[in-house]
């Protein structure tokens, strides 16, 4: 008993008095189906478990990819839509990318199901690396997250920095009612001087990088505006109705909020399919390159014991006629 | 759209003195509109108006419960 703990303690294997009667008690039975004539191959029928599982999961992976596929034809038309509701506020104000502020709320958009790749992955990093550029003396960056797979990792290492997870959104079909519902949400519970949407922005099937889009509060419009430069021509504009100009920016602000906020969720989307077909693809061709290996081995099983079989059987036979 | 008077820039406009933002305001607007279409591109126009979502605020690194917002958008 003795050296076997030591070869425990040398090899690491965990061998058990239970296993070794086990693995005993299988070689017994198989001696017996033997003597009773029947065929036992050595470890094909393992083998053909194995390939059995292999071309399940190849169907399955199949049929995710067309699904994503049809999917994302629709939500296509959609994101190529929305475009067009945010583009006039980055021709009037810019984007706000490099503005420099106190209080920076980062809002991650990911998805809530996984099998999609490395987007969510990619998108909670570009996130960190924003909270790391901004951060400084007397700044904070708090985090808003869209999507389950973004929070279970973000809770990993900002737990305390995070105001508002959304989880659920895509159980409709994405409208902008929703996601105006969610942006007044957010507005409604967190303070902001800027906010930085991080999202994957869908260019086509294989293309998803990351993006950010600012929206700043009205405060720190009116602040740079008064700076000169792009959002300084603002004053140029003249205001209809009897609104100040801090009023229209607000709701300005607001509704480009919603418009980008829309337009994020909607590529995030878009991405999230794109990316769950090409690892849908990836995962049925590595299946069927399995499964390609594994009918080798198991021919070759096959083949080999055949092979002793007769060779027993001609010995056995020449033995009794010799 | 009544905006105040301007005879004070200090005025604001009704909806946001009752504590409403822009989007909540448009968001109304748009579902009054949507109501006054005839069928069928009724039924077509309220099924682009479901929210569903959940909520959860966060405290000091901890979740507190989620709230559900499923209804139909103006309440």
């Amino acid at each position: 008993m003795a050296t076997v703990n030591e070869k425990q303690r040398t090899t690491g294997l965990k061998t058990s008095a239970f296993t070794k009667t086990v693995v005993r008690g299988k070689a017994a039975v198989r001696i017996m189906e033997k003597r009773k004539g029947e065929r036992v191959f050595n470890g094909s029928d393992k083998i053909r478990n194995r390939m059995k599982s292999v071309r399940n999961i190849q169907k399955i992976t199949k049929a995710m990819k067309m699904v994503a596929a049809s999917k994302l034809r629709g939500v296509q038309t959609k994101t190529e839509n929305s475009r067009g509701l945010w583009q006039p506020f980055v021709a009037l104000l810019g984007d706000g990318f490099s503005v420099d502020v106190k209080k920076n709320v980062v809002i991650t958009v990911s998805s809530d199901k996984g099998l999609c790749g490395g987007i969510n992955s990619t998108s909670v990093k570009v996130s960190k690396a924003l909270t790391r550029v901004y951060s400084g003396p007397e700044k904070e960056t708090k985090y808003v997250v869209l999507g389950e797979k973004g929070k279970a990792q973000l809770v990993r290492d900002s737990k305390n920095r995070i105001e508002l997870t959304i989880s659920e959104l895509q159980k409709n079909p994405l409208n902008y009612t929703q996601v105006a519902v969610l942006a007044d949400d957010i507005l409604k519970n967190v303070e902001f001087d800027a906010l930085r949407i991080v999202f994957n922005k869908f260019h086509s099937v294989v293309s998803f990088p990351p993006t950010v889009s600012t929206i700043l509060s009205p405060e720190i419009v009116e602040k740079e505006s008064e700076a000169g430069g792009r959002l300084g021509d603002l004053d140029l504009y003249e205001i209809e109705g009897g609104e100040t100009k801090s009023e229209v920016l607000q709701n300005l602000s607001e509704f480009q909020f919603s418009c980008v906020l829309f337009n994020a969720v909607l590529e995030n989307g878009c991405s999230e399919l794109g990316a769950r077909m090409s690892a849908m693809d990836s995962s049925s061709k590595n299946a069927g390159e399995m499964l390609d290996r594994l009918t080798l081995t198991y021919n070759r099983t096959r083949q080999a014991s055949i092979t002793t079989e007769l060779i027993e059987i001609i010995s056995g036979a020449s033995a009794l006629e010799g | 759209m009544a905006t105040a008077a301007g005879s004070s820039s200090a005025a604001v406009p009704f909806w946001r003195a009752a504590g409403m933002t822009y989007i909540t305001y448009s968001n109304i607007c748009a579902s009054l509109v949507r109501g006054c279409l005839k069928e069928p591109y009724k039924s077509e126009a309220a099924s682009r108006e479901k929210v569903h979502f959940a909520v959860t605020k966060w405290v000091s690194g901890k979740p507190e419960k989620p709230t559900i917002r499923s209804d139909s958008p103006e309440d």
